[in-house]
């Protein structure tokens, strides 16, 4: 574990790709309380302000899934199924307690079956609403400070307004740094590969967030002195999704003569475009973040305008990601299963489109098993938009 | 036109009736423009029925029709449209089959399309969605559908129920819940008085909400005739007599229609007239939507001396009584306490035994009050909604109750694709078997 420690920015940030989990379980042997979550729209501020070790859950594409069918049924988000595979396994044996956010239906509809099986000491399931107006809003705080006297409960910590303040203060801090690595993705060839950036989201969702903000600091450093990675011309992707946590996939992107210089996925920009208001009373601002800010395909947004409006509203964003990082052809990639997603895949698909920007669609498995269909595809694609 | 399979032979008249009912529910949708009323895209359980009728809107169900496509057999057109667009198969197929419907549509620049299962859906003048525990599709669809009806607007509201924590007390966040609930059904009203151009009439609304009220109750105490032995009538039929619940709550027609099946089933009970003769086997239908397009396997229980004498899918009801509701003067806040206490009055008693569910304990209250000898769920593979977590309710009822025999069967709802009619009946003989066996032991 010294040796993990001694290593600095990129370097670190594979290893802790590569082992992770690994200083969730140190942390954890030196006394202290982990609690994974699953998705963006787990409130890590809370987690952080109440003195635990967030540590965000991730499955493992390379391995099947051999324990988890027998609890849940293959009709569940792929993704869910395969974390859930992993935790049954064992393979979180370090953590404490979890977070399950309602972000849909595979999860709300599993959350027994997490409650039940895990055995863990702490279990949540916040109730987040898909809705985004005012009441929503006000709902949502109830639904957040019934989350924090269970934290509060289980750790006998009191989150006071102070510590709630500063978690979202280091939580914005560690945002900016995250937007401000993503930066040196937008020169051409971009400073950083996706595959390597990959390493550095993963790595980040593993960690406390003032390691994250030191780790994230000394990536910015490093790659700031490089020069460009790559000469060639190659066509500038972005990637949209959910959770895509594995370099396997940017691999099979960069390797077939892309550069991956945005993404749209729920361990990315997701996770880091956006932040809380620090001006805010804090749940207020939490409540509003999770809810209004996040762009996710569970929270319902209908600005009561036109379609058009509409789709600014929920898509803008990717329009933004394509105009700043110089986007050049996208690739949506859905889970099977996945209502969420799967219902915006034709409304996704022609709002980008319609800035001449062309989209290959792949619906997959969270898993290996059909990576070779999946690398042709790309090839195929990416020969189209040459 | 696609292979239209027989029908499942009715135990009652009134399941009979059904047809002309949901006939009915569509026409109505495509009369509605000549009557000057506003036609609505609606979704089930979604507690706006009163308000839409209290406002004269139409509701157009998009199950129903999909049920309707599904029970034809004429569903594939309007599924490989959607698919054509890129909807994934793996998706809900109600959705996609009113969504591939609503692409025909949109192509033709016309308002009926031609060649629909029973005249099909009358355009939406508006979509009345909703997010909830239930289901992600109530708020994509719609959003999905706007993608080609884009004049069309939409409205979705909230109706959340506290989740199941055996640590948490629901009852202290049940009021926070109403609160949410109501607010969001006094936007619904905000909106559907905005697209109507009409104000709601409050005391309309207060009397349609008390005749609901009503058809709750009198659809229990007549589904509780169903406990007799021999039962009078089984989920085959209940899979037909759910519409007017269903579809039609808030109207004099399904409160008629209640009254006329209890009249019917206390003459049978009273003539010891029971679905099968003799009843060997007596079966819940635990959980699941069903194949609409495989009906016929009620009756293929039925041929083996089985009957179904209660079922948990549709039953989207309960005694008021037995929900202790608040008083409340406004008739939207007794709509919200009613839906969440439908939801969360199994909870406590699900706390009571240690490892148990709300949904086990329902189920093991119907076990025990239709004596039931065996347990049969349905997953369907594009929902998940309502079949994520069968495998957990069926291994809890193990675990908490007894060993009584257990069948999940596979398909769909709409997609007739994944279906396999021989392989589904060996299945069921293997469990009628496995039922025998079980009652030869329990004496």
């Amino acid at each position: 574990m010294a040796g993990i420690q001694n290593l600095k920015g990129l370097a670190k940030a594979e290893k802790y790709y590569t082992d992770y989990g690994t200083r969730a379980k140190e942390l954890r042997a030196q006394g202290n309380r982990v609690i994974g979550y699953i998705s963006a729209l787990s409130p890590v501020e809370i987690l952080t302000a109440s003195g635990v070790v967030p540590f965000r859950l991730k499955g493992n594409v390379e391995e099947a899934i051999t324990k988890g069918d027998a609890y849940m049924e293959t009709i569940v988000c792929p993704f869910v199924r395969n974390v859930f595979d992993s935790a049954i396994k064992g393979k979180f044996h370090f953590i404490d307690g979890m977070v399950l956010p309602h972000q849909c239906d595979s999860l709300d509809r599993t959350s027994d079956i997490w409650r039940d099986y895990l055995n863990l000491s702490y279990f949540h399931f916040l109730n987040v609403p898909h809705v985004t107006d005012e009441p929503s809003i006000e709902f949502m705080k109830e639904i957040l400070r019934l989350f924090i006297s269970t934290i509060e409960d289980f750790t006998g910590n009191k989150i006071t307004v102070d510590s709630l303040k500063k978690a979202i203060s280091l939580h914005n801090e560690n945002r900016r740094l995250m937007r401000s690595l993503y930066d040196l993705r937008k020169s051409n060839p971009p400073l950083i590969t996706g595959s390597e950036m990959m390493k550095v989201l993963v790595a980040a969702m593993g960690l406390p967030v003032y390691e994250s903000i030191e780790l994230i600091k000394e990536i910015i450093e490093d790659v700031k002195g490089r020069k460009p990675l790559t000469d060639g011309q190659r066509k500038r992707i972005m990637l949209i999704g959910d959770q895509i946590d594995s370099v396997i996939i940017t691999d099979t992107i960069e390797k077939a003569g892309a550069y991956l210089v945005m993404d749209d996925i729920s361990i990315g920009s997701k996770m880091y475009w956006q932040d809380v208001d620090e001006d805010k009373e804090p749940i207020l601002a939490l409540a509003e973040r999770y809810l209004r800010k996040l762009k996710i395909p569970t929270t319902f947004v209908d600005t009561g305008g036109t379609y058009e409006e509409n789709l600014n509203a929920r898509f803008g964003h990717m329009r933004k990601y394509i105009e700043e990082f110089n986007v050049e052809g996208a690739i949506l990639f859905i889970y099977k299963y996945c209502d969420p997603y799967g219902f915006e895949v034709p409304a996704i698909k022609s709002y980008i489109e319609a800035v001449a920007v062309d989209v290959l669609y792949l619906e997959d498995e969270y898993s290996i098993s059909s990576l070779a269909r999946m690398k042709t595809r790309i090839e195929a694609f990416l020969e189209m938009i040459a | 036109m696609a292979e239209e399979k027989k029908g499942r032979a009715l135990a009652t008249k009134a399941a009979a009736s059904i047809p002309k009912f949901v006939r009915g529910n569509l026409a109505a949708t495509i009369k509605a423009k000549e009557e000057g009323k506003k036609v609505a895209y609606a979704y089930i359980a979604d507690g706006q029925d009163e308000i839409m009728r209290a406002m004269d809107i139409v509701p157009a169900w998009g199950e129903s029709f999909a049920g309707v496509c599904a029970a034809k057999r004429d569903a594939e057109k309007y599924l490989q449209k959607a698919e054509s667009d890129n909807f994934s198969r793996s998706l809900c197929t109600y959705a996609t089959c009113t969504i591939g419907f609503d692409m025909i549509r949109s192509e033709l620049g016309v308002d009926i399309v031609p060649d629909a299962p029973w005249g099909g859906m009358g355009r939406p003048d508006m979509i009345l969605g909703s997010a909830q525990l239930l289901c992600d599709p109530r708020f994509k669809w719609p959003q999905a559908t706007q993608h080609y009806l884009r004049d069309v607007p939409i409205f979705v509201g909230a109706m959340y129920y506290p989740p199941f924590d055996p640590k948490l007390n629901h009852h202290e966040q049940e009021k926070f819940y109403v609160k949410y609930c109501t607010e969001e059904l006094r936007e619904c009203v905000k909106f559907c008085e905005k697209h109507t151009g009409k104000k709601m009439d409050w005391d309309r609304l207060a009397e349609i909400v008390e005749l609901s009220d009503k058809t709750w109750d009198l659809f229990i105490d007549t589904y509780e005739l169903r406990k007799a032995i021999p039962t009078p009538m089984d989920t085959g039929d209940a899979m037909n007599t759910m519409v007017p619940l269903t579809f039609n709550l808030g109207t004099q027609e399904a409160y008629d229609f209640y009254k006329q099946l209890y009249d019917e089933l206390q003459e049978k009970v009273k003539n010891k007239e029971g679905v099968v003769e003799p009843e060997k086997y007596r079966l819940i239908w635990a959980a699941g939507l069903p194949s609409w397009f495989a009906l016929g396997d009620f009756q293929y229980f039925n041929s083996k001396g089985a009957t179904f004498p209660v079922e948990v899918t549709y039953r989207g009801c309960e005694k008021i009584e037995r929900l202790e509701l608040p008083k409340t003067s406004d008739p939207l806040e007794h709509i919200a306490w009613r839906w969440v206490r439908y939801w969360t009055h199994w909870y406590d008693k699900a706390r009571k035994r240690p490892g148990s569910l709300p949904k086990v304990e329902r189920i093991i209250e119907y076990i025990e009050e239709y004596k039931c000898d065996g347990v049969v769920f349905h997953s369907a593979f594009s929902c998940r909604s309502w079949h994520a977590g069968i495998i957990h309710q069926a291994e809890t009822l193990k675990k908490v109750y007894k060993e009584i025999p257990i069948l999940i069967l596979e398909g769909d709802i709409v997609d007739i694709s994944s279906y396999n009619e021989a392989d589904t009946h060996n299945r069921i003989d293997a469990f009628i078997e496995a039922v025998d066996a079980y009652k030869s032991r329990m004496g």
